[in-house]
This record gives structure tokens, sequence and C-alpha cells, in this order.
């Protein structure tokens, strides 16, 4: 049963993963300000393109951003089943087309790969054309903005960086803050 | 803070950015967040990741259990509020989508919703004025 409903408050589960628990369960950082920009993602450009180039033109590298709801004119997103190899707890599957939709909310993290070179990662609730609500990780090199730009929040994080590292504890790449390295 | 004022003026203060690792609770981790951060008020700026399990709080009081690995955070919201008796609290009320997209929705009860890879969140510090 995918879900169901009690009066029973549900004991939680706690999964055992590839890599031992790191004792450190919270990595933060923090900066004295942010900025914020309303940026409009532009038609016809990916959501990758959209949100990377014109942020990284005014020197916003790594950022929150909230997006606020609008059509999207080709959109696949990944769901995260249960990883059948074992090397990881879950695993994405391949990407679902979602086809033409409306991106009801979505939250997207602009970092850095291992690489140093831009990365996006997003989840958002959208809504299909048959009407279906649908959920997951938006593949944002396969999203495309309708005709209409579509309204972004971005909170700069400035002063240390978001890049991708190794993680032991779940045997995949993840997201982590750091010390800010030089662009590039 | 006074839960009873109407309008709150205030302005933005600090903005912080955390990984909360897997098996932590995401309505705890964010209290422990603030905490470490020194932060006695706070709203949710962005925030993604995955559950193990989900679970929201009906509007008749039950329990709405959505079953993973994973479940997908796919919106939230919220704040964070120091209380009179010295604690933090979170409030977050969101999205999820299980292992087949399908989606649900409400405020996340706090010590049931355990991190299965990620959580990644920005809060932003909220100076009320005196």
């Amino acid at each position: 049963m995918a879900s169901n409903v009690s009066a029973e408050f549900p004991r939680p589960r706690m999964l055992i993963h590839p890599g031992n628990a790191e004792p450190v369960r919270i990595r933060s950082r923090q900066a004295a300000q942010a900025r914020h920009v309303r940026l409009a993602l532009q038609p016809g450009l990916t959501l990758f393109e959209a949100l990377v180039r014109p942020l990284a033109a005014m020197g916003i590298h790594n950022a929150s951003t909230t997006i606020l709801g609008g059509v999207f004119s080709e959109l696949h997103f990944c769901v995260a089943p249960p990883d059948p190899t074992g090397r990881a707890v879950i695993a994405y599957t391949q990407p679902i087309s979602a086809g033409r939709c409306t991106l009801i909310f979505g939250n997207a993290t602009m970092g850095k790969d291992t690489r140093g070179q831009p990365l996006v990662h997003c989840h958002a609730a959208l809504r299909t054309e048959t009407g279906e609500v649908r959920g997951g990780h938006v593949v944002p090199q396969l999203a495309v903005v309708g005709s209409d730009p579509i309204p972004v929040l971005v909170t700069s994080l400035e002063g240390f960086e978001l890049r991708v590292s190794f993680d032991n504890e779940t045997n995949i790449p993840l997201l982590q803050p750091n010390t800010e390295l030089p662009h590039g | 803070m006074d839960e009873t004022r109407v309008v709150e003026s205030g302005s933005m203060g600090r903005v912080a950015y955390a990984r909360i690792a897997p098996n932590e609770d995401l309505v705890l981790g964010v209290e422990k967040l603030c905490l470490s951060e020194g932060f006695r008020n706070a709203f949710v700026r962005g925030a993604l990741g995955s559950l193990v399990d989900a679970c929201l709080r009906t509007p008749d009081g039950r329990y709405l259990h959505v079953k993973g690995p994973a479940v997908e955070i796919v919106s939230l919201a919220g704040e964070v509020r120091s209380a009179l008796d010295g604690s933090v609290r979170a409030a977050l009320t969101g999205v999820v989508a299980d292992t087949e997209g399908k989606v649900y929705g409400g405020p996340f009860v706090a010590g049931s919703n355990p991190i299965c890879m990620t959580f990644e969140v920005t809060l932003e510090e909220w100076l009320p004025d005196l």
C-alpha cells in the first residue's frame, strides 16, 4: 500500500545505507545577507539555461530558488524507487516525460558539479495536460520553458559554495556546502 | 515570540544553507539547524530532498503515511519561531511524491519524517522589530 491514514502516530523507519553514518548530521554554512532577485525564465530555453546564464552574468553561482509556477512545453522528471542493484538505498528512474505541463511549484538549487561546472537540482509538482498531478525530480536540461516567461524568486548564497561531492554514507554524489573555491 | 500580534514588522537577516543527512527528522532537523546557526526565527526559502516515508497531518487530526523509499519532497514552505518557553518550533507544510510520482500534501508531522538520501534547505533569518 502506497499510503494510508491512521489515528496512530507512525513509527519512523531508519534505513541502513551502504556506508557508515557520518557523525555530523547537519552540514551548514551561513552568510551575513542574501541578495534577492526576481528572474523571468525565458521562453524556449531549458530550465538549466534560463536559470544559470542570467544569474552567472550577475555573479551569482550558488542560489536557492523558488519557481513560482508556469507552463513548460516539455518536461521530464524522475522518481526514486529502491535501487535494485543495492549500490544505494534508492536510484532515480529513467526520465519520465510529462509532455507539455504546468509546473505548480518547484524549488531549484544552483551549485557546481564535481568539475566546478554549474549544476541545478530541482524538485517540483506538476499538472499534466490531462489534469493529472505528479511530482518528482525535474531534469533541468530536458525542461523547456513554454511561450510565457516563468517567474522565479532567487535567494543568492554567497561567501560559500554548493558543490557536488561523493557521499560515502549514501554511496552517491550529493550537493554539500563548502568553502568557496575560485570560479571556473 | 508574541504569537498574538496580527502584524509583525521586521527584516531579513542572515541566510543559511544546510545539507541534512539520512535518517534525521525533517522538522526536528530544521529546528536543530536554527539552533546551530543561532537563528531564533526564520523562513524556509528553498528546500528539496527525499524522505524514507512521509507523514502528514490530516485535517481531522490523523496521520497520512506515504510509503517509500523514497518519497520526494517537491514543495515545502514554512517557518521557525522561537517560543516563550525557550524552544524553537518549525512548522513545515508541503507536497510530496511517492515512488510512482503520485502526490500528497499537508503539514509535516515532527518526528515522523526521516530523511532518505539528503535534504537541502535554505533558511533566511527573520528579525522582528521590537
